[in-house]
């Protein structure tokens, strides 16, 4: 595949967030009138009723219009980042949610890395024992990793290293780097474990599908090195149908933040929507619904991208992912 | 020319099947059988009223009366346990008998015939592969007000198309095998041909799919009561006590973690089972 | 005389001595193989013939230290002073590539995926060469060209961008990059068409005699054996059961199994009136140990046979045998082998009129992927009353899709299709009487009988089925069902076991029993033995034959092998690159060809008379086409 060829796929996938937001935005708003009572009582959210404010609230999200051209209206303010009023706390949503982007980010960054080397390093190691007592071992780990949802694990891990031995903070996210670090270890690991159980079973199974294979037994039989046979065949054949999977990964991945950052109280996005949805403040939903609808599409375009780097014959046959 | 008759000696060893112990699933067997009598019969099971609050023995530790102790309205947390079972297990059943049943349909019908349902179906598929139905969940259910039977609702309609795309995978593996075309050429009709001949060999991955499909449902709807937008306050449910019972993790932390295992020993055993029912049933009538 | 003689390689010399070499697996104790003794000797051939589970492969592996996890191999294997099945991981590495290499049988997984040509062939060279980035790839280039690759461009290229017999060149190159004194050839050609066959075997040889290389080759066709190698060993269920020299073996087989099997092989120069078929099928190495191997289907067995397993008895100059009955039963053999010799009487030529199926200008194109493939372009083909026309061609001719569109599993681009007076274009479009009355019309026999039954229905079950599927009468289902399986040597009690508990040649069998339960009057045969062990072949081949004139069906038989078509066929079409080339009555196209492509491809049958693998510029060219 030419470069020519991956902007054009780029620009494909690019067309068909537009199209997917698009959607997602109708239902988004519609879910204000979904909603039970009016659309002015989803956005009182619980507050008095009084005149003045049904009628602020009326003309601030046009309520008196048709349905298509409110939504009309509410989407061209959507497009600027202008998704009206906390009903909680009365503060511009997109403000509220320019806080909160950092510690979801420095944790989502953080699960991911310990995600990767949680679940492929023992992966691999458990597919090379194979039927090994180790590889038995970690193969029912992950089965008990997998079965255990980042909330449940979250409560355990604060147990076990908050309050057993207390050598990680049970609360709060820490100032500077380290500091940082140090606090949010134990939701990284609350949230990693579990997709990396995950990894670790896919990545094993494509391990042990790649060394049976006989360009592997032809390698050895030219006199190549276990090693180089090892780096330069089995780990990259082995990481193709991984990175694959890797999209499907990050629903699991972002679903799990929500609750971590519930369980351990960091004050991120997913704590956030958790709030909202507990209070029914629309406005706040629907900007959160819409936001993270985009990053999962665009990581997924990174996580294709990813797999025609590293696969040839999906370059050159134009196989699209 | 492809010659089956070399390679076949190859498969031979490749299915060679590790065999877990049988013991570990007796057991997984065992505590599952445990957990749906205390489904049935948790509130008689219960030493205790679960409800009954007592302010004064709140946040008492394990005992003999109070085997997990007290949380923080004085209830007894055993108790709560039997009882949260129902909750815990109830949905998730109704979630993994629905989604079989419909998935299996589309599946077969998606994967047997390309066509509208196909089309239609993978569409669904891919929206709910975009976003994760937790989150769609979580927003709806925001939107609408949360309830248990809303969670099962809307879970139950999210998973029934990664169902069917799970089995229309699994299909599409069968539809260009000799013996489908062979059935095809004979005059067989379609219907039996998806039920009688192509059902029977992805029922393996079927009924593995589904109990896979109990386990997450379990999980996630635990979750969502955990989040305060499942079962109503004040019930007992597994996940609902987890999130009541995480402040007492300092003072009493048998409490406070109790349900959490509950939900992870679950999850755990009944995963066990579907990876072991699953190797079980390919194994049976494998191709050599 | 000097007593120190140069240690030059001169033939005789033996590089590589294998003594008692046994295989098993541990976990069960089951041997794989139980007894292979093998001398090769500098600059020669040998060629290890055996059926599926001979074992042929596992020794294969055992000699280049690559056996899977859970099989060990025991016994002695000298090569240059030290014994190699006893060797450690590191010392293997200075063995494997450097004194013995090997390539595998598909070319399409033996090459990593992800690497591009160059670069294989590069990381193959010797380590110890330290080498400039611009003269590896000039080393590269090279080896590419000593395999008649000449288009430099290849090196840049992906493996999945070249054709099969480019890759398999490609692993020629790779596997002899550290210049070995063996090579061991595991089926090198079997997944190649048989054009791309000859000139992979003759690119072998011919770099074989350059380098004065010595040479295992390990294969289940005994034509490709006989034409390629200097000695060759049968193995059969994990044992040798006969060695020679290969013209010596070919014209007086001294074991009944090496006979056996050169009889169900059919001749590719004359059609015989009965195919000599070994009955049963091959057992596995476990359930022969304490017996002569080829006991359990011996004409000439006696219990002799059974108490211990015999010997491998030196039987004349370079040759043994591991028959026990050699000497009583010798004159039977050469009797047998002499009457198998005759010739059939040639059907007579000119052909019925009554046509019952009439193709018609059909043609058939797939679109993948925006590019457009015309696998079918313009054939007419006619099957008369009670004949057997045969299609010919290679992969990629186009002559399954026939077949497809036939049966209705593939609809036609255009042309027309005529069975028995029913225009059959679109299935979709036919009324349910019409559709029925094809039905009991065209049946199939599909390739692949490890596939074409499902594995989770008895086989009564499917027969059931295919008897009332169109005749819902009732009547004794149950009679019909034993009927049917005894019609094919069968016995009734088939009916209760699964498709997994059957050999390939009985499934085959089965599947043949099944096409007849709607009593059609034409079978189609899409490649029916191919997938199935020669020794078995012969008993298929048989079969339908036996159906086809008692029953009086015609018959469509699809298949790439000529000598098969010769024996079940009276009127042919070759087919090429979608389009029927040659037609005529099978004798006389196959004896006097008038296209050149015919001609090619009778010339690519494996034929011993030593210059089957001489070859000219052609090989160059069609090695750079792909």
């Amino acid at each position: 595949m030419t470069g020519r060829a991956i902007l054009l796929m780029i620009g494909k996938r690019l067309v068909a967030l537009v199209v997917l937001v698009a959607i997602l935005s109708f239902l988004v708003f519609s879910l204000v009138h979904i909603a039970p009572g009016t659309a002015v009582d989803a956005y009182l959210g619980g507050k008095p009723a009084t005149p003045e404010l049904v009628q602020l609230l009326t003309e601030r999200y046009h309520l008196d219009e048709p349905f298509f051209t409110q939504y009309w209206l509410w989407l061209k303010d959507a497009l600027v980042f202008d998704f009206g009023e906390s009903t909680l706390t009365t503060l511009p949503v997109t403000d509220e949610i320019g806080i909160r982007l950092g510690p979801s980010a420095f944790l989502a960054v953080y699960a991911y890395v310990l995600t990767v080397l949680l679940g492929v390093v023992p992966g691999i190691i458990a597919a090379l024992r194979q039927r090994k007592l180790l590889d038995r071992g970690l193969v029912a780990g992950a089965v008990v990793a997998l079965s255990t949802p980042p909330f449940v694990m979250g409560i355990l891990l604060l147990y076990l290293f908050a309050v057993l031995v207390p050598i990680f903070p049970a609360a709060g996210r820490g100032e500077g780097f380290f500091d940082q670090l140090w606090h949010l270890t134990l939701p990284a690991l609350a949230l990693a474990l579990c997709v990396a159980a995950f990894l670790l079973r896919h990545t094993r199974a494509s391990m042990i599908n790649v060394l049976d294979q006989d360009y592997i037994m032809f390698a050895r039989a030219r006199g190549l090195s276990w090693g180089h046979v090892l780096f330069r065949y089995a780990f990259r054949n082995a990481l193709i149908p991984v990175v694959t999977v890797s999209g499907a990964l990050l629903a699991f991945f972002f679903a799990g933040a929500v609750f971590v950052e519930a369980t351990f109280s960091l004050g991120g996005i997913g704590e956030l929507l958790v709030q909202s949805a507990q209070s029914s403040d629309m406005p706040m939903i629907q900007a959160l619904a819409i936001l993270i609808a985009v990053l999962i599409v665009l990581a997924n375009l990174l996580a294709d991208l990813a797999y025609v780097a590293i696969d040839p014959r999906i370059r050159f046959e134009g196989r699209s992912a | 020319m492809t010659e089956a008759a070399v390679t076949a000696p190859r498969q031979l060893t490749r299915r060679r099947m590790k065999s877990r112990p049988p013991l570990l699933i007796g057991l997984c067997l065992g505590f599952m059988a445990l957990v749906l009598l205390v489904a049935v019969f948790g509130e008689a099971l219960a030493p205790q009223d679960p409800s009954q609050q007592d302010v004064l023995g709140s946040l008492a530790p394990p005992s003999a009366e109070h085997w997990l102790g007290t949380d923080g309205l004085g209830r007894d947390v055993f108790s709560r346990m039997l009882a949260g079972a129902r909750s815990a297990i109830m949905g998730p059943l109704v979630i993994a008998v629905v989604a079989m049943v419909c998935g299996n349909l589309l599946g077969l019908l998606a994967g047997y015939r390309a066509g509208l349902v196909d089309s239609l179906l993978m569409r669904w598929v891919d929206l709910m592969v975009a976003i994760p139905s937790l989150l769609i969940i979580i927003v709806v259910a925001g939107a609408l007000g949360g309830g248990y039977w809303l969670a099962v609702a809307l879970l139950t309609i999210l998973t029934i198309p990664t169902d069917a795309r799970v089995m229309r995978a699994a299909t599409l593996e069968q539809v260009p095998r000799p013996y489908v075309e062979a059935a095809k050429t004979l005059g067989v009709s379609n219907g039996r041909i998806m039920v009688r001949h192509i059902w029977p060999n992805i029922a393996a991955t079927a009924v593995a799919n589904s109990v896979i499909i109990f386990a997450g449902s379990l999980v996630a709807i635990a979750g969502l009561s955990f989040l305060g937008l499942g079962a109503a306050p004040g019930t007992p449910d597994w996940g609902q006590m987890l999130s009541e019972n995480q402040p007492l993790l300092f003072t009493n932390p048998v409490a406070s973690i109790a349900p959490g295992i509950a939900i992870a020993l679950t999850a755990t055993a009944v995963n066990l089972i579907g990876d072991w029912v699953y190797e079980k049933m390919s194994r049976r009538g494998a191709a050599r | 005389m000097s007593p120190h003689t140069e240690p030059t390689l001169t033939a005789g010399r033996p590089v590589l001595e294998v003594e008692g070499m046994r295989i098993e697996r541990t976990d069960i104790g089951a041997p794989i193989v139980t007894s292979l003794d093998l001398q090769l000797a500098a600059g020669e051939s040998i060629g290890i013939v055996g059926e599926s589970g001979s074992g042929k492969s596992m020794s294969a592996k055992a000699l280049i230290g690559l056996l899977p996890e859970g099989v060990v191999a025991s016994g002695t294997a000298r090569f240059d002073g030290q014994n190699l099945l006893g060797l450690s991981e590191r010392q293997w590495r200075s063995i494997r590539g450097r004194q013995i290499g090997m390539i595998m049988q598909d070319p399409f997984t033996m090459l990593n995926p992800v690497m591009r040509c160059g670069r294989i062939l590069e990381e193959s060279l010797l380590p110890e060469r330290r080498l400039s980035r611009a003269e590896r790839r000039a080393e590269a280039i090279r080896r590419l060209a000593e395999v008649g690759i000449t288009d430099e461009s290849v090196v840049e290229r992906y493996p999945f961008q070249l054709s099969g017999g480019m890759r398999q060149r490609v692993a020629i190159a790779a596997a002899l990059a550290r210049d070995p004194k063996v090579l061991i050839a595991d089926e090198p050609s079997t997944a190649l068409d048989v054009v791309t066959q000859r000139e992979v075997l003759a690119l072998i040889k011919r770099i074989q005699a350059a380098r004065g290389m010595a040479l295992i080759l390990i294969t289940h066709d005994l034509r490709v054996a006989f034409a390629t190698c200097d000695r060759i060993q049968v193995l059969y269920a994990g044992s040798l059961v006969e060695t020679g020299r290969a013209d010596d073996v070919r014209e007086r087989p001294l074991h009944p199994y090496t006979q056996g099997l050169l009889l169900s092989e059919p001749p590719a120069d004359r059609r015989v009136r009965q195919l000599v078929a070994i009955p049963g099928s091959v057992p596995s190495a476990a359930d022969v140990q304490d017996r002569c191997s080829f006991s359990s289907r011996c004409r000439w067995a006696e219990d002799a046979c059974r108490d211990g397993v015999p010997a491998l008895a030196e039987v004349g100059e370079d040759r043994h045998s591991r028959c026990i009955r050699l000497p009583e039963i010798g004159a039977e053999m050469a009797a047998l082998l002499s009457k198998s010799e005759e010739r059939a009487v040639v059907p007579a030529e000119g052909r019925s009129d009554g046509a019952l199926i009439d193709i018609v200008n059909i043609e058939k194109v797939f679109e993948s992927g925006g590019r457009t493939v015309t696998a079918v372009d313009d054939v007419s083909i006619s099957v008369r009353e009670g004949e057997s026309v045969g299609i010919v061609g290679e992969s990629g001719s186009g002559k399954t899709t026939i077949a497809r569109m036939l049966v209705g599993l593939e609809s036609p681009s255009g042309g027309e299709i005529v069975i028995d007076g029913i225009p059959v274009r679109s299935w979709s479009a036919l009324t349910p009487r019409d559709r029925r009355k094809l039905r009991q019309t065209v049946q199939t026999v599909f390739q692949d009988p490890y596939s074409s039954l499902n594995p989770m229905r008895t086989i009564g079950w499917a027969l059931k089925e295919a008897i009332t599927t169109h005749d819902r009468g009732g009547g004794n289902v149950e009679g019909r069902v034993a009927e049917l399986l005894e019609s094919v040597g069968l016995s009734a009690s088939y009916a209760q076991r699964r498709p997994s508990s059957l050999s390939g040649g009985e499934r085959q069998r089965v599947a043949i029993a099944r096409a007849l339960a709607v009593e059609p009057r034409v079978l189609i045969c899409d490649e029916p033995v191919s997938a199935l062990d020669m020794s078995v072949q012969a008993q298929i081949l048989n079969l339908l034959q036996e159906v086809r004139t008692e029953r009086g069906i015609s018959c469509l038989f699809i298949t790439h092998d000529l000598s098969i078509v010769r024996q079940a066929s009276e009127y042919l079409y070759v087919m090429h690159h979608g389009k029927v080339v040659e037609s005529g009555p099978t004798e006389s196209v196959l004896d006097n060809p008038s296209v050149e492509y015919t001609a090619q491809l009778l010339n690519s049958v494996p034929r011993p008379d030593g210059q089957w693998l001489v070859t000219g510029d052609a090989d160059e060219m069609a090695a750079t086409r792909g």
